[in-house]
């Protein structure tokens, strides 16, 4: 017994030596990432890293190809979540506190202006990131080959991030906070512009229950910030990083990024290294039938994603991070005065992301706030059903008739919306000419629904004079970036109090 | 690939996030009022003579410090750059190291009132700009008080004697404005006051954008707005009916002051001190100016009013009085004027008490003239309609109109109302014979246009059966 | 019994309780669903009565406008009787302003005329009269909740 002590001391001794690297082996199995075959290792069995291949392709590596779109997106949202969680410390989701505990991080907790900014900034940056990385997409044409579906999460990922948006955006319970609450859900009830036309809201009113959901009630109240905040800090996350999951696992299976058929390496083979010689598959091909989805041909144009891919994530992390920081140090967050129910603001303006939106609502609240960006929607979702030539896939805008296409279609575009604007804000529309015309009129016939109609006019015309379907679909994109562009920016800057036409804002009646 | 593209950016990413870092920092724990801390601890050293004074210059705290106010809802963290306010050292210093003027604070210790309870301004602030609040981008409802104003704060918890007595005397003066310039006229306090102007409850505490800025020439807060729309109403609100307070500057902020004392919260009993006492009852004189010299000034002469598009009657005109008997008096001010501006005064719809609308009368009736006129004897109306309805289109419809409604740039007033419909027949009878002096209503007897009594008879007969047409003619 | 009803119906027993265990399972779940959606509807709200007193008649003579801020609602007397038009906007629920001519919403320049009737602007439909009746006290009532055919006044005077 008494040797087998000694020993025991001894064993414990040398393990407690040894700590520093038989944690360091029990986390990376494999040993330090030297040689290949234990880099790939890394990657294939570490939790974190395994959703990535093993080896990248070249093209994936290429700047120009993503600009690192995507990825700056899935930072900001990491960013947005962590000072988001930093914020519910001092955050008090009650009519009578909320405003005062936001006055309060920003005056008296350490770095909480701060926070509150990165927050804002960065979760207001994923909406940019995701629409410039679905430009990506969908100009390299990367939703084909069996990534159809995922461009439809892709649609419903930038759902959401409007709404987190949307959600956060009345937390403060400031003046801007209460009259977003009160226009969106007014939105939310506007279905029963339709209702009421074809006169069963008496037995269907779905625009009242959904008011009525958001709400807890028939005007904004305390009801509606717990509602909200549970929305915002519970359902859409969830919903969000759940629906994030499944895009990942299909970016993964569907066998990484996107790259041209014809790609050609600009470095040589044997610096590349490799274990892999022949294809590579991302599909059980013992167990389950069918085709396997997107197997590579060029395996000899990847890389070890180790360190390769990791040190461009990593680097694209730093300066996303670098650059919300920054912004974050130079530009506050808005904070208005406290909520008064009684006193609208004048204008009173939803956040910028949705005035666009809120022109069109400015038409008709249906159309405006449902119907044209539902159809919006499931039109962006239908694309990759639609066009289904697979040609010509991960080269930006396809090909030279392509760039053609998105130009002429940019300019053209450009000018029937402005064109549009112009009439509207000049002469009016239907009830400025003829006050007795009948609402279902200028709720079927109004700015929005012609720009859309055009939009779906010009984009079948393409398709017809160019006899591509993904030529449509570029003009279609490109018709739908360009009228969230112009309208936000209508919206935003040369519409002021009453919603009628400035040049700028500092031709405005001061209020 | 692209190994040296990525290395440089993470490079110069991680170099511009590190000193933004740094500088977030910095900003961090170098704010605003620790160099007013700095700079009121060299003061401080530089006055301070005896051991204890120095001792406590040195050990100012230049962490930030607040008053907590649980009871008044309050934070208030003004001490951080306000940090003399107490110390006695401080008596000749400049703002904002400056120690409070007079002994407030010995009776309202700023542990326990804070600072914003009377001055307003953004207690949660910790810069001067947010905290004063001045400025409308820093969208802050309540601005600090002006101290010309400051006694509008004292108004919370003490009652007004008490204040004069103390020589917080301006809200007192203020309020003698309030009454002598007819304000409740058109503006009710308390459920008291005519219905033409926005009720004034609660607007001491109204919110920022309540009131309409756009034209206001000073500080974009209520306390100007208030002060200048005395001055020129419609400069400030372009379709205003309010007509212009003729006041001098100085009577214009003790009337700014005394409007700010009419507040929606209250105090929390523990901070109140009201003393309960009888008021003093308010005379006739008092009354009248309190809520008809607004509109009928001194009501010697009858006017054409440019923003009502009406002729305001002279009531204390002495054929006015000399026809009208007390109770016909008391009816009109209890009743109103249907169609006009003219609101029932009764206690439940514009709140007169009958006492206070008794005293109106009475001094009302001060100014009418001994002798009566010759009377009619009429207890009914008995003319004849159809001949008076002939006389009425010559004679009366130029001014009173065809129907009978008076109105927009017609110099008589309605026919149509419950007042003709209810008054007793001499005092219809003898208006229409012996006029109204100082109005464009002449005798239409032997002393003017010289109709008949029977005349008259008729045509007043036909009046009271005008019927009222749709809605008033614009 | 199972042959017949697989003659009749050329699916075998095992198809049929497949379909209506699938079924069953559909139905209910949707049941489950309907119950969870109506759980988040209220019963009770934490805000103002739809239906409240506004006064007795004296206090709104004819020929004037009242406009009752909190109760978001325009009074309007005149010689035909008494009528109550929302404030709301019915474009996006925005507080309207009285003007000379009618009305005008701050939010997205919908106008009504005195009526409430739409002239310009988005809004879909005018503004609702209100129901006013008269209260067993003699207060007047307004019900925000029921809409009356626009020219409906209430007598209460001569």
């Amino acid at each position: 017994m008494e040797n087998s002590k000694e020993t025991g001391i001894k064993k414990l001794l040398e393990n407690i030596k040894k700590l520093k690297s038989s944690m360091a082996a029990s986390y990376i199995r494999e040993g330090k990432p030297e040689s290949d075959m234990s880099r790939a290792a890394v990657m294939f069995n570490n939790f974190f890293l395994h959703f990535q291949g093993v080896k990248t392709h070249l093209n994936t590596l290429r700047p120009t190809y993503t600009f690192g779109l995507g990825l700056i997106a899935l930072f900001l949202l990491v960013f947005t979540t962590i000072s988001g969680f930093l914020l519910m410390i001092y955050y008090n989701p009650s009519i009578e506190h909320a405003y005062n505990t936001v006055k309060d991080i920003r005056y008296v907790v350490f770095g909480g202006d701060l926070t509150r900014n990165i927050h804002k900034w960065a979760g207001e940056g994923m909406l940019i990131f995701v629409i410039l990385h679905m430009a990506r997409v969908l100009y390299t044409g990367s939703y084909k080959r069996g990534r159809e579906f995922n461009w439809v999460i892709g649609i419903v990922l930038l759902s959401l991030t409007f709404v987190l948006n949307f959600t956060g955006y009345l937390l403060p319970w400031d003046q801007l906070s209460y009259w977003a609450l009160v226009i969106g859900s007014n939105i939310a009830q506007s279905p029963k512009e339709i209702t009421d036309i074809l006169g069963i809201t008496k037995f269907f009113d779905i625009g009242g229950f959904q008011k009525e959901l958001l709400l807890g009630g028939t005007i904004p109240g305390k009801e509606t910030l717990t509602r909200v905040y549970f929305l915002h800090i519970m359902l859409l996350p969830l919903f969000l990083f759940t629906f994030l999951g499944a895009h990942f696992w299909r970016v993964r299976k569907d066998g990484g990024l996107t790259k041209p058929d014809d790609f050609v390496p600009s470095i040589s083979p044997e610096k590349m290294g490799g274990i892999f010689t022949t294809h590579k598959t991302y599909g059980l091909m013992a167990l389950a039938r069918g085709k396997t989805p997107a197997v590579d041909r060029d395996v000899e144009n990847t890389v070890l994603s180790w360190p390769h891919l990791l040190r461009a994530e990593t680097a694209v992390f730093m300066l996303t991070l670098a650059g919300v920081l920054i912004y974050s140090y130079f530009v506050s967050a808005p904070l208005k005065e406290l909520a008064a129910p009684l006193i609208p603001e004048n204008p009173a303006k939803a956040p910028w992301y949705f005035l666009g939106l809120q022109e069109l609502v400015s038409y008709s609240a249906f159309m405006g706030g449902i119907a044209l960006p539902s159809l919006a929607l499931l039109g962006l979702g239908l694309i990759p059903y639609l066009d289904r030539e697979q040609d010509h896939v991960g080269v930006w805008f396809s090909s030279r008739q392509g760039l053609y296409v998105t130009i002429t279609s940019f300019i053209v575009g450009t000018a029937v919306l402005i064109g549009i604007l112009v009439i509207v804000i000049n002469f009016g529309w239907f009830r400025n000419w003829w006050p007795d015309v009948p609402q279902v009129l200028i709720t079927l016939v109004n700015p929005g629904t012609i720009w859309v109609a055009f939009t779906i006019a010009w984009s079948v015309l393409v398709i017809n004079r160019t006899d591509s379907t993904r030529m449509g679909a570029l003009a279609l994109f490109t018709l739908f970036l360009l009228s969230f562009l112009i309208l936000t920016y209508v919206g935003t800057e040369l519409r002021g109090p009453n919603w009628e036409f400035y040049w700028s804002r500092s031709q405005w009646p001061v209020h | 690939m692209y190994q040296r593209f990525y290395t440089a950016l993470l490079i110069v990413s991680s170099v511009a996030l590190f000193i933004f870092t740094l500088m977030a920092g910095y900003r961090e724990i170098t704010p605003d009022y620790k160099s007013y801390k700095s700079e009121y601890r060299d003061l401080f050293r530089s006055k301070a003579t005896g051991e204890f004074m120095k001792k406590k210059a040195e050990s100012i705290d230049f962490s930030v410090q607040q008053v907590y106010l649980g009871k008044l809802n309050r934070i208030d963290r003004c001490i951080n750059c306000h940090l003399g306010v107490e110390n006695p050292l401080m008596e000749d210093a400049e703002v904002p190291f400056k120690m409070h003027s007079g002994n407030y604070l010995e009776t309202h210790p700023v542990a326990e009132f804070g600072c914003t309870v009377c001055h307003y301004g953004q207690g949660r602030a910790t810069n001067a700009e947010d905290a004063h609040g001045t400025d409308r981008e820093t969208h802050w409802d309540w601005p600090i008080l002006p101290l010309k104003y400051i006694d509008s704060a004292c108004a919370q918890c003490h009652d007004q004697e008490m204040l004069a007595e103390n020589g917080a005397d301006r809200v007192l003066r203020g309020e003698k404005q309030f009454v002598e310039k007819g304000c409740r006229g058109c503006h009710k306090v308390n459920g008291i006051g005519g219905v033409l102007g926005k009720a004034l409850d609660g607007i001491g505490t109204q919110p920022r954008a309540y009131f309409p800025m756009r034209y206001v020439q000073g500080d974009k807060t209520a306390y100007t707005w208030l002060k200048e729309h005395f001055d020129d109403p419609r400069s400030i609100v372009p379709e205003s009916e309010m007509r212009i307070v003729l006041l001098k500057d100085e009577d214009a902020d003790l009337l700014t002051t005394y409007i700010l004392t009419i507040r929606a919260d209250e105090m929390p009993r523990d901070y109140r001190r009201i003393r309960t006492g009888t008021q003093e009852v308010p005379g006739g004189e008092e009354l009248y100016k309190m809520y008809c010299i607004a509109c009928h000034t001194t009501g010697k002469y009858s006017v054409y009013d440019e923003i009502f598009k009406r002729t305001i009657p002279a009531i204390m005109n002495p054929t006015f009085l000399r026809v009208a008997d007390d109770n016909q008096l008391r009816r009109f001010i209890e009743d109103g004027r249907a169609n006009t501006q003219m609101t029932d005064w009764k206690e439940d719809a514009a709140g007169l008490t009958d006492d206070e609308i008794g005293r109106i009368v009475e001094f009302l009736a001060k100014s009418r003239p001994a002798k009566r006129g010759k009377l009619f004897g009429r207890s009914i109306f008995d003319g004849d309609t159809a001949r008076g309805r002939d006389i009425y289109e010559t004679r009366c419809a130029l001014c009173h109109g065809e129907d009978g409604m008076g109105g927009k740039n017609r110099l008589g007033i309605s026919l149509v109302t419950p007042v003709v419909k209810e008054a007793d027949p001499e005092f219809l009878l003898q208006t229409v014979r012996d006029g109204r002096e100082g109005t464009p209503m002449i005798p239409f007897g032997s002393s003017g246009i010289n109709l008949s009594d029977q005349d008259i008879l008729d045509v007043v007969g036909y009046v009271r059966t005008i019927k009222p047409t749709a809605s008033p003619k614009e | 019994m199972s042959g017949e009803t697989q003659g009749k119906r050329k699916f075998s027993r095992r198809d049929f309780l497949g379909l209506a265990t699938i079924w069953a399972a559909v139905i209910s779940g949707f049941t489950v669903l309907a119950g969870v959606f109506r759980m988040t509807k209220a019963n009770v709200y934490y805000e103002d009565s739809k239906k409240f007193k506004i006064g007795k008649p004296e206090e709104f003579p004819i020929g004037t406008v009242k406009q009752l801020d909190e109760k978001r609602v325009f009074i309007f007397a005149s010689n035909d009787g008494l009528h109550a038009i929302t404030s709301v906007c019915t474009h996006l629920g925005c507080i309207v302003a009285a003007t000379d001519w009618g009305f005008q919403c701050p939010c997205h320049g919908s106008q009504f005329n005195s009526d409430g009737k739409v002239i310009a602007g988005p809004a879909p439909r005018p503004l609702p009269w209100l129901e006013v009746s008269r209260h067993v006290d003699g207060n007047l009532m307004v019900d925000a909740s029921k809409e009356v055919k626009p020219g409906t006044k209430v007598k209460i005077y001569l």
